[in-house]
């Protein structure tokens, strides 16, 4: 396995598993490496080049010394953004000198999930495939998302979907009121200018290229007002879970099909508002 | 009356408008002649129809029954884009309440019927400066309705209707809200818009007005009782 240099993700902090971290002033080279999560080297104030111990028993009996070879960010995790990310990656032999020395044959439950990345990301699905076919209650599965529709994620962003289609369709509704209102406080005009002969070709002429750019304008400040934001947001819950996770990201589709939505939809209500006033009588309009 | 063709000639107009509480005569069995170039003035007490009859005899309305030709086309037969272009060409519209768009300057209120019409914009610049000049307010182009006096935005409506040279100017009640020095200014104007060859009607409760037409209509409950020529 270490030379198909996998790295695994041991999530030290399931229930059952206790590591204890005990620093110390000198470390011999000869240790084997251990990466320790940014959130755990601020926890345990460790540093690289510390040596620590981890070990399955809080006690730290059975333990293994290691050495500090640096920290990492950890993969941000959706599914775990909740939790504190009190992890260390080491090498699979090591992890396996760390469990053998297990005293409790219960705590062996201890590392309940393996997150894989392979050199070759094909591999991983099989590989996650394999390794928990060969130990039971241990769920191992790629980091990279699969893309078939298996993925929790995948109904997260049907629910999204969804979401989004309600908002649509109660904007829409809201939009078209709120243009049918705005057309009536311009009733007065809309008659004159028909009195004086302007077409209703040319009113609705007017009213497409008011819609069109009102739309539009409105659409780039939505998506100028997500991307500004989105910052502030992704920097608030990144501090409140300590994770390195994006929460929010505009992406140039979900901004191109903003606009394309929207821009539609603006005209769309325009023209219908407006369609209200042009089919009235030209002389009720105008009239107190 | 005479054998040539009329400008507009409205027979037996009769215009009902359908209420709840059943439908309401404005306009019983009127017909009217105007001939090119003719001042005509319209007058009766409130709601005997003088307004109903403007609006149809401006293609703004149309009768419930009855005949309207304007230029010999009849008016019956065309379709709303029509009878806009005729609003837009060959009738301009006075109104008491002036009617501008408060949006625009008192330029820009008389260049547009132009723009509407086609006219090119070297031709509008031209026109609307003219116009303006026509009615006293050259130096009033760049102001907006809500910056002038009831006379001068008066001024600026004639201009706008004058826009397309019409053939036929309506006005209803022009003096209205007008005091009577400045009424009397509007009435001089349009002494001279009628020199100058264009047809007007005006309903108007101002006797002074009234007196300056070339034919004077009385109108009572829907229909003209009276005549008179000057």
């Amino acid at each position: 396995m270490t030379r198909l240099r996998l790295i695994l993700f041991i999530l030290l902090s399931a229930a059952g598993v206790a590591a204890s971290f005990a620093a110390t002033a000198a470390a011999p080279d000869a240790l084997p490496a251990v990466l320790v999560s940014r959130q755990l080297a601020e926890s345990a104030r460790l540093h690289v080049g510390d040596t620590v111990t981890f070990a399955l028993d809080a006690e730290g009996k059975g333990g293994r010394q290691f050495r500090v070879a640096g920290t990492y960010e950890p993969t941000p995790d959706p599914m775990k953004f909740t939790a504190r990310r009190i992890e260390a990656r080491m090498h699979l032999p090591d992890l396996v000198d760390v469990t053998a020395a297990q005293p409790d044959a219960d705590s062996a439950d201890a590392v309940d999930g393996i997150n894989v990345r392979l050199a070759h990301p094909d591999d991983a699905r099989a590989f996650g495939a394999a390794v928990m076919a060969r130990a039971p209650g241990i769920f191992a599965r790629p980091t990279a998302r699969t893309g078939d529709g298996s993925d929790p994620f995948a109904v997260l962003d049907r629910f999204h979907f969804a979401i989004a289609v309600v908002t649509v369709v109660g904007s829409t509704a809201f939009l078209l009121a709120l243009m049918v209102m705005r057309a009536e406080e311009r009733r007065e005009t809309v008659g004159i200018v028909r009195l004086i002969g302007i077409s209703q070709r040319s009113i609705l002429l007017e009213v497409l290229v008011e819609g069109l750019l009102i739309a539009a304008g409105g659409a780039i400040f939505g998506v100028l007002f997500a991307l500004a934001t989105q910052g502030a947001v992704n920097r608030f819950f990144q501090w409140r879970y300590d994770t390195a996770l994006v929460f929010v990201r505009v992406t140039t589709r979900i901004a191109l099909e903003s606009v394309a939505l929207a821009v539609p939809l603006g005209i769309v209500a325009g023209l219908v508002g407006s369609w209200t006033l042009l089919r009235r009588d030209v002389v009720a309009m105008v009239r107190r | 009356m005479t054998n040539a063709a009329p400008l507009i000639e409205g027979r037996d107009l009769t215009r009902q408008f359908p209420m709840t509480a059943g439908a309401v005569t404005a306009l019983n069995h009127a017909s009217i002649r105007i001939e090119a170039a003719e001042y005509v003035a319209i007058t009766g007490p409130s709601g005997c129809g003088k307004s109903t009859l403007l609006h149809l005899l401006g293609c703004v309305d149309q009768p419930t029954s009855g005949s309207l030709t304007f230029e010999g086309r009849d008016v019956a037969r065309l379709n709303e884009t029509e009878r806009s272009r005729i609003r837009l060409t060959r009738i301009g519209f006075v109104f008491q309440r002036f009617f501008l768009l408060p949006m625009l300057t008192a330029w820009e209120n008389v260049e547009l019927p132009q723009a509407e019409a086609g006219v090119p914009r070297s031709e509008r610049r031209n026109r609307t400066r003219e116009l303006l000049e026509y009615v006293g307010l050259a130096d009033r182009i760049d102001h907006r309705p809500s910056q002038l006096s009831g006379g001068e935005m008066q001024r600026v409506a004639i201009a706008r209707a004058l826009a397309n040279r019409p053939a036929l100017l309506l006005a209803d009640e022009p003096t209205g809200e007008l005091d009577e020095v400045t009424g009397d200014q509007i009435a001089d104007l349009f002494d001279r818009v009628h020199a100058d060859g264009t047809a007007i009607v005006v309903v108007t409760h101002n006797a002074t007005v009234a007196a300056r037409a070339g034919r004077r209509l009385a109108m009572k409950s829907g229909r003209i009782v009276e005549a008179g020529k000057q």
